[in-house]
Formats: structure tokens, C-alpha cells, sequence
């Protein structure tokens, strides 16, 4: 009696871990494939540039978030120690290096006149907590360098003339400009790293869908930017392929982007295992702005501060 | 070729972080942090009190036992605070998003160092330094492969030392034992003996600049409050980030009892190189509740590994 319950148990084991087994194979890898497989497509009118949308739930959208976190090195966990905790995002500051070319309308800024184009190195330091970026470009104009330093930070932002301007009397000059903050945010919340985040905060207002065969991740971003909707398009790997901003108020026409991203790698001196794209191009209200080659990344968490300036907070208090 | 390059050089790394044995934890005993999450134990008991009516702070703070070794430790010292359902930055308040830890794959060694050392680093306090200086902690950080000098074997130093393993207390004295350790820093043994009578300080100009500097304590309430100056410019200041200072820093320490938690944190002033005072996320140390534990002794800390290292992967 014993041992036929004995072999009962071991056969209804082995029954449960065969189960298990291709419960767990037949699987899908990723939530791109997840979330067309668990939801009948319905197709819609649309402008063209829909074919296909899919009703998607929390689960499917908080899947998809997370393949494509992973896929760009954000959520990680480690095994040193053999601890368990669960996957965190661990992105706090990056820096990014690059070349390519800027453009700015023409002397008359008139529609149809066309954009001037300037060849740009281009360096931004990168922080989500608190939020912020520093912006360095050194533009070629008349083959003469020009400079300049624009940073974000929460709701302020300023012009520097050297990094870490106004913040000790006499270093530097540090101009208040406040009505960049919106769209120097926009930078921000529109790279790989931030799309993730800000998707993560959308909670319940993120909504997936199938276009053109591709994963679309929309969602509203928040404070000052509570206006705008970002769509991120997702390639074949899960990574961040392109991010459209439409800002719901005409006046704020400028928060309308389009940014490209491809080639992505680790671009790190030292290994990080966070991919970063090695193309960004992006553009504003259909004007190419940028078209840059990432050369480094230092994804490792660098020492990125960003310290509000004492003029600059005066400034944003009136 | 190039991988297994690259691989050698994460092991070598490891190993020259390692210098000393990190077996010396496992012989501390007593309870660890819960691994599934980074935060603080909860305080149990009476907070034991001396003839004098102080807090009485003698014991082997050691019941965490990885406060340098482990990811967990290492992010609660940074302020990421990982619990059961939320993961934050307790000094910005910042939600982090977080996964569940599901259909686990096991990573290489090369993946979990890697991944390790994104999170012990992903906290938000970080000291203000004057701009002149950002480019150097961003260098010395890069390059802490050569450039820590806990990596040749030097003495952690105030406050970089961090909570000490043993405190036994006096109604005049402190006396702190660090014993040295491997994992995130390598350090030797190192002791302080602290006078608590909140006698004042030797003139500066009087002091050689050393790795703890001149520290005096007082009692503010039940908290021990350290004030140390007199420190030389060769220590960092911080476990990670290449935190360096001058040798006009001055650190005050506070140590408060609840129980069987000691939480300790440190204030950096350094007007040479800061831009305002610096202060650690809060570390709590658990008591070893062993009445028969005791300190092992440590090995000599030897660096034989620096010619190995082929990457500036690291800590």
C-alpha cells in the first residue's frame, strides 16, 4: 500500500514537472510576441499610419515594459551573494558623447527656407533622480567652435557658460531660462532610458498596441509635461526604435518630436551590459534637429550633479 | 580571445577587491539582512543603559555580517530602499520600477558583477563637490582600479570605515574595532579609542594629518556624537565614487542605540572641495546575539593583482 501511493506520488511529480516543462517552453520569449498571441487584433480605421491595434491589459503592457527594459540593460538584478531580490531599474546618470550634425532654420525662419546645418559634438550628462541634463555642444559655424551648455533640472533650466556656472561667485556666468524647461525636459523623458520610466509611472494610462507589425508603447507623460503623449515603436530586439511626442495644446506645437534610434550596443569604455543606440536622429514639428553617432557611453552610474544655481532659483520664484 | 580577455579581467578584478578572505563573515554567525529586500531590521529589546544613564554601546555589531559584502547591504547603505512591493530612494523619495524576480536564468560571473555594480551605485546622495573638482571624482571613479587607495591596502579611514565591528565603552572612552575586511573595500584592521568628555580639539595646525584624524565624542541625548578633524587628504570619504577631500575635512559621527539596531551616519564638511555638507544614508548594524562570538583575527592585506587587470571594470 505504501509504495503504490509512494509510486503514485512520483508519477503525479513526474506528470506535474512535464507540464511544468512545456508550460514553460511553449512560452513566448518576449512580450511583443506575448501581447499579439494573448489578444484578438482589431483592425480600425485609420490614417494609415495604424493598421492594426491591439486591446491590451496592465499585464500585457507591465510584460512588455519589462522585456524592453531588459532588453536595453535597465532592469537587472544580480546574483553576488545570492540574494533575491526582484529586477530593479538601476539607471540613475549617464554620459553620452557623440558626433554628427545640428540644424537651425535659416536667417529668416520662414517655412520652406532651408535648415542650416552645422557639424556638432555633442555631450550630455544624463540624470533621472533627480531629473536632469546638461547639454554640451560645440558647434562648427563658419569654422569657427561655438559653444554652449544647456541644462534641466526638475523645473529649472538655465545656460551655462562653463560647466558648473553661478554656483561659486565669480565661476562662470549661470542665465535663467525658464521657458526651455519644457522642452529640455522633453529630451529627458524621450530617450530610451526615460521612455521606459516614464511609461513605468504612466501605470494604467500606458496602452499597448500592434502597428505595422510592430509593438507601440503610448502613454502620457506627467507635471509639466502632462500635456504631451509619447508613442515609443519597438524593433524586433525590444528596443526603443522611435519615440513620437504630440503635445494635446497647439500652443505648445515645439513638444512635437520624432527621434530615431538604431544601432544599439554597449558603447561603454567600461562593460555595463546597458545597451545605448549608436544612431539618434531626431526632429521637431517635421525639421530635422540632430543627427549624431553615439561614440560612449558611461552607463556605470557616473558622479552627474546638477546643482540649481542660487540666480537661477530667484529667477524661477518671480 | 578578446572575451576571455575581458573575463580573466573581471576575476582578477574580483579577486584584487577581494584581497582579503570574505570567509571572515560567514564566521560572525548570527541573523543577516532578509536577502529578498534591502531594508533596515527592525529594533527588538531594551536599549541596555550604563551606571551613568548613557546608552550603553558595547557589543560586536556584526549580526548583519555583509555590511560591505552584500548587493542587499551595499544598496541599503546608498538609500535604495528594496521592499516587498515598492522599491524607492529613501533621500529623494524617487519610486524605482521594479519586477518581480521571475523565470530566473543564471548569469555569468561577468553579468552579475556587472549588474552589481549598477546597483550599489544607483542612489541619489551624492556629495556636492565645487565644479573645479567634478571632473576628478568622475576620473578617480573610472579608474578605482588603481586609483582607491583601499586597493593597495591602505586603512579605510574616518568615515569611509564606516560602523565599527566592536565597541566596547567606558565612562570616559570609546574603543572601535574594524576588523579588516575584503568585498567592496580591502582594509585592515584598524582600532579608534575616542574620549567622550567633549573636550575640545587640538589645534589643527598641531596635528599630523592621519587616516582617522583626532576624534572627541559627546552625548547629545542618547545619540554619541563624534566630531574628527585633523585627517589626511589621501583617504575617500565614501565606500564608493571616488569621494576624495582635503585635509581640512571635519566629520561628525552620530551612533544611536534602539535595542539590538545601532544606526550610525556621518556629516563630511569640507569647504575646500565641497560645495556644502555631505551626510550618509543612515546605517543600521544588528548586534550579534552570540555571547561566544568574537573577532576573528584578520589576514595581512598583500595586493599581488594589479598586473593582471586588462579592463576598468570594477566595484
Amino acid at each position: 500500500m505504501t509504495m503504490r501511493i509512494t509510486r503514485t506520488k512520483a508519477l503525479a511529480k513526474c506528470a506535474f514537472a512535464i507540464a511544468a516543462f512545456f508550460a514553460l517552453v511553449l512560452q513566448p520569449a518576449g512580450g511583443q510576441n506575448n501581447n499579439a498571441k494573448s489578444s484578438p487584433a482589431a483592425k480600425v480605421p485609420s490614417n494609415g499610419a495604424v493598421d492594426d491595434v491591439t486591446k491590451s491589459s496592465a499585464s500585457d503592457v507591465a510584460r512588455t515594459l519589462r522585456t524592453a527594459a531588459e532588453a536595453l540593460g535597465l532592469a537587472r538584478w544580480s546574483g553576488v551573494g545570492g540574494q533575491r531580490l526582484p529586477e530593479v531599474d538601476v539607471i540613475n546618470t549617464m554620459e553620452m558623447w557623440g558626433s554628427g550634425t545640428t540644424y537651425a532654420p535659416g536667417p529668416s525662419d520662414k517655412p520652406g527656407e532651408p535648415r542650416l546645418a552645422f557639424k556638432t559634438e555633442y555631450h550630455a550628462a544624463i540624470g533621472y533622480n533627480p531629473p536632469a541634463m546638461r547639454v554640451e555642444l560645440t558647434r562648427t559655424v563658419s569654422g569657427a567652435p561655438q559653444h554652449t551648455i544647456e541644462v534641466v533640472r526638475d523645473n529649472f533650466a538655465w545656460d551655462e557658460s562653463e560647466i558648473g556656472a553661478g554656483l561659486i561667485p565669480g565661476k562662470g556666468v549661470a542665465t535663467p531660462t525658464m521657458a526651455a524647461v519644457s522642452i529640455r525636459q522633453l529630451q529627458l523623458w524621450t530617450l530610451p532610458y526615460g521612455v521606459i520610466k516614464a511609461a513605468v509611472a504612466a501605470g494604467d494610462k500606458a496602452k499597448l498596441s500592434t502597428e505595422k507589425g510592430a509593438t507601440v508603447i503610448s502613454f502620457p507623460l506627467s507635471g509639466q509635461l502632462a500635456d504631451v503623449i509619447v508613442r515609443a515603436t519597438l524593433d524586433p530586439q525590444n528596443e526603443i526604435a522611435k519615440v513620437e511626442t504630440r503635445a494635446e495644446n497647439p500652443a505648445l506645437a515645439d513638444l512635437n518630436t520624432e527621434t530615431e534610434y538604431s544601432d544599439y550596443a554597449d558603447h561603454g569604455e567600461i562593460a555595463t551590459d546597458v545597451k545605448s543606440p549608436g544612431h539618434i536622429v531626431r526632429k521637431q514639428g517635421g525639421h530635422l534637429l540632430l543627427d549624431i553617432k553615439v561614440k560612449m557611453l558611461d552607463a556605470n552610474n557616473p558622479y552627474l550633479v546638477f546643482p540649481v544655481p542660487q540666480n537661477v532659483k530667484m529667477a524661477a520664484a518671480h | 580571445m578578446a572575451c576571455r580577455i575581458r573575463f580573466c579581467g573581471i576575476i582578477f578584478a574580483t579577486i584584487l577587491l577581494c584581497v582579503l578572505p570574505a570567509a571572515v563573515f560567514a564566521q560572525y554567525g548570527g541573523p543577516r539582512m532578509d536577502h529578498e529586500n534591502t531594508l533596515p531590521p527592525t529594533p527588538v529589546g531594551p536599549t541596555p543603559m550604563t551606571a551613568d544613564g548613557h546608552p550603553d554601546l558595547t557589543g560586536l555589531w556584526n549580526g548583519l555580517a555583509d555590511n560591505l559584502l552584500g548587493v542587499p547591504n551595499q544598496m541599503h547603505n546608498v538609500g535604495i530602499e528594496v521592499g516587498p512591493d515598492s522599491t524607492r530612494d529613501i533621500h529623494s523619495g524617487a519610486q524605482i520600477a521594479t519586477w518581480p524576480l521571475q523565470n530566473r536564468e543564471k548569469q555569468n560571473n561577468e553579468q552579475n558583477e556587472r549588474a552589481a555594480t549598477l546597483l550599489r551605485r544607483m542612489g541619489s546622495n551624492r556629495p556636492i563637490y565645487k565644479p573645479q573638482y567634478w571632473q576628478r571624482v568622475k576620473d578617480f571613479d573610472a579608474n578605482s582600479n588603481e586609483e582607491d587607495p583601499s586597493n593597495n591596502c591602505m586603512p579605510a579611514g574616518v568615515p569611509r570605515m564606516g560602523v565599527p565591528s566592536y565597541i566596547a565603552q567606558t565612562p570616559t572612552y570609546l574603543i572601535f574595532v574594524y576588523p579588516g575586511q575584503g568585498g567592496l573595500i580591502a582594509t585592515a584592521t584598524s582600532y579608534r579609542m575616542i574620549p567622550t568628555d567633549g573636550r575640545k580639539h587640538t589645534d589643527i595646525e598641531d596635528l599630523d594629518g592621519t587616516w582617522n584624524g583626532e576624534s572627541i565624542g559627546h552625548w547629545e541625548g542618547d545619540t554619541m556624537v563624534i566630531d574628527s578633524i585633523g585627517f589626511n587628504s589621501t583617504s575617500w570619504f565614501d565606500q564608493l565614487g571616488g569621494y576624495f577631500h582635503s585635509e581640512n575635512m571635519h566629520v561628525i559621527e552620530r551612533l544611536h542605540r534602539d535595542g539590538n539596531t545601532l544606526t550610525w551616519t556621518a556629516t563630511v564638511e569640507d569647504p575646500d572641495v565641497l560645495l556644502e555638507p555631505w551626510t550618509t544614508t543612515p546605517r543600521v548594524a544588528l548586534l550579534n546575539p552570540d555571547p561566544k562570538a568574537i573577532l576573528p583575527e584578520s589576514l595581512p592585506c598583500s595586493e599581488r593583482d594589479f598586473a593582471h587587470v586588462v579592463t576598468k571594470e570594477h566595484h
